[in-house]
């Protein structure tokens, strides 16, 4: 293969795909990388199949008859259960590495600049993600997701003035078969709209690479190609056994019950990937303030690059570095409160959303600020 | 995972143990044998299961999910399936409807077609369930209308003990004591609920030997690419 752009076959006939292709064959690139830094690729790659299986559901979906369609895509559509079970897993999985992603982000304080942009699409990311998920939650037609959806409808309705336009927008009622329907053009459209951030992800992630000397950088191919087929074959076979052998990991019985039984299910319910969030939300149910909970939650994450105040090169301290990892036992604990029927849980899970918080906006300037000095 | 594990190191062990319980006995002690990672429906018990279905159950509840013509895929032939069909005047299409809905006690008996993934525990659920009516201790009061049960949420519930030794009588010959009916429900309700089980858990071993052998195989070809560098 040539690496000579300008004399290669496709660069004269279409320039822009010759442009692309070179980048591939320059040697550009660190000479080492860690397998996590694949990590990326491999939210693309779950991202893109979510989106094939999901065409394949859509294709079958009815939101007017939204639990017994899914039953029948299971039970009637030839291989159907074999394609919802991709599509479920997949987001278990794509919830799964982008976790980590960001996790390891925080660990390493990517965020940092040159890292800020990097970073601040790395949350859209997330932010993207969970509404995606959620919707797909909603549109299985479960009792579970039933009540998710009315409970964020009627606060989201019950704001008034533009949210509550921005709402009646969204949801267009409560629930029901006119809601589903509109959410499912929004889950896909919200789909196409996480490839869009994952591709630009890449780009600024590539953009902000540390150069490399010349003479001792590698080529994309053949080295990272073999890297990212290792990464892959490795998810791949988590994600074989996921969807194969723990097909319902982390998501509830509830959503198994038709949306039509007049019963209110007991809170919780809501898929593993969602937890979190559903924690924080539920410390302030059934009113506007969750929404505006779930909003600063993101916003301080996205502000995060400025309340680090340990600046471009400054020291990382052992310190902040634990910190982070009590966040995330944090955030694991709001997980578990969200879905717990105990007493205790409507506590614990006020106690982690304040921690959260307080990591974030306390936290994090005074003891960036301590360490870099 | 844990469970996964184990059972991959007694394969063997366990392949001989599935044959060993199509023989019969399921109750001594209890267990499926659609349970576990490589668990299979065992198409004898859910047979019976479905027997006992459509003599005891279908009075009050529906299976309405599963069609006629899908029992073929628990070993009854075309045939068979028809003659069952007709008998519950329908044909090969019509689902296992039961009587239409009633209200007993507050409480409507629901469609039973996911009910083994709808409640904690599945099949050994459904087995507690089923055998766990009790005469109420001394001094509770139970709701007009329902029976002591000691698996049920809150300890009463509004379906009646139905079952009961030989209220039906199994063509291949096995003793028709209610647990027996129990055990073999809720293997049946485990299929319903699953009908893809055994194929699920068929590719899914394939599918992680081939993954694992292309992990294998991708990571030292790696190795090998990045050592060559330079
Ligand atoms: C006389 C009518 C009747 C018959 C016959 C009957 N059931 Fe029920 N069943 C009910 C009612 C009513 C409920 C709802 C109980 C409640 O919610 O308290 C119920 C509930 C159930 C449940 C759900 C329990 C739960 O956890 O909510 C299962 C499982 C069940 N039945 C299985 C069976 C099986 C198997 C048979 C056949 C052996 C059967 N039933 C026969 C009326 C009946």
């Amino acid at each position: 293969m040539t690496t000579h752009v300008k004399d290669s076959w496709m660069s004269t006939r279409l320039p822009c795909l010759g442009g692309i292709c070179a980048t591939y064959f320059q040697k550009n690139r660190a000479a080492n990388a860690p397998y996590f830094a694949a990590l990326p690729f491999l939210i693309a790659m779950a991202a893109a199949f979510l989106t094939l299986s999901g065409a394949v559901l859509a294709v079958y979906y009815n939101p007017w008859h939204a639990f017994d369609s899914v039953q029948f895509i299971d039970r009637n559509v030839n291989n159907g259960w074999l394609i919802r079970t991709y599509h479920a897993t997949g987001t278990t999985m794509i919830f799964g590495v982008t976790y980590l992603y960001l996790f390891r982000s925080l660990l390493r304080r990517a965020y940092r600049a040159p890292g800020e942009f990097v970073w601040m699409l790395s949350v859209k990311l997330l932010a993207v993600l969970m509404l995606t998920g959620w919707l797909g939650y909603v549109l299985t037609g479960g009792a579970a997701g039933y009540w998710s959806l009315f409970n964020a409808a009627n606060a989201a309705l019950s704001m008034g003035g533009l949210p509550g336009a921005v709402g009646l927008w969204f949801f267009g009622g409560p629930a029901g078969g006119d809601t589903l329907a509109r959410l499912e053009v929004f889950h896909a459209l919200l789909a196409v709209a996480l490839l869009l951030v994952v591709w630009l992800l890449h780009a600024s992630r590539r953009a902000i690479a540390a150069p490399v000397a010349s003479g001792k950088g590698v080529a994309f191919y053949p080295y990272y190609l073999a890297q990212y087929f290792a990464a892959l074959a490795v998810f791949a076979l988590v994600f074989v056994v996921l969807a194969f052998y723990a097909p319902h990991l982390g998501t509830s019985h509830m959503n198994q019950l038709p949306a039509e039984s007049l019963a209110v299910p007991l809170g919780g319910g809501v898929p593993w990937y969602l937890a979190p969030a559903a924690g924080m939300l539920g410390v302030f149910p059934g009113s506007g303030l969750s929404i505006v909970a779930a909003i600063a939650a993101i916003v301080v994450l996205y502000a995060l690059p400025w309340l680090d105040r340990s600046g471009r090169a400054g020291r990382c301290g052992k310190l902040y570095g634990f910190f982070t990892w009590v966040l995330a036992l944090d955030v694991i604990g709001l997980g578990y409160a969200a879905n717990s029927s105990s007493g205790a849980a409507p506590t614990l899970a006020g106690v982690f959303t304040a921690w959260y918080f307080f990591h974030f906006l306390v936290l994090t300037p005074v003891v960036t600020a301590m360490e870099a000095e | 995972m844990r469970r996964f594990l184990a059972s991959i190191f007694a394969l063997g062990t366990l392949t001989a143990a599935c044959h060993a319980a199509r023989a019969a006995d399921t109750l001594s002690p209890l267990h499926f044998q659609s349970q576990g990672p490589l668990g299979t429906i065992d198409k004898a018990a859910a047979q019976r299961g479905y027997r006992v279905f459509e003599s005891v159950c279908a009075g009050c509840h529906a299976v309405g999910q599963v069609h006629y013509r899908d029992l073929e895929a628990l070993g009854l032939t075309p045939d068979q399936a028809a003659g069952e069909a007709v008998a519950a005047g329908g044909n090969l299409g019509s689902p296992l409807k039961g009587a239409a809905p009633m209200n007993m006690g507050g409480a409507i008996p629901p469609d039973l077609s996911s009910i083994a993934a709808q409640r904690h525990g599945g099949a050994r659920y459904i087995y507690d369930f089923l055998t766990g009516f009790a005469p109420a201790p001394a001094g509770t009061t139970l709701l007009p209308g329902h029976y002591y049960n000691t698996a049920f949420p809150g300890g009463e519930t509004a379906m009646p003990p139905v079952l009961r030794d030989n209220a039906v009588t199994y063509a291949d010959g096995t003793p028709a004591t209610s647990a027996q009916e129990a055990a073999d429900l809720a293997e049946f309700l485990t299929w319903t609920a699953d009908p893809n089980l055994d194929a699920r858990h068929q590719i899914g071993f394939r599918a992680i030997i081939f993954f694992a052998f292309l992990a294998i195989i991708a990571i030292a070809s790696k190795r090998r690419v990045w050592s060559a560098q330079i």
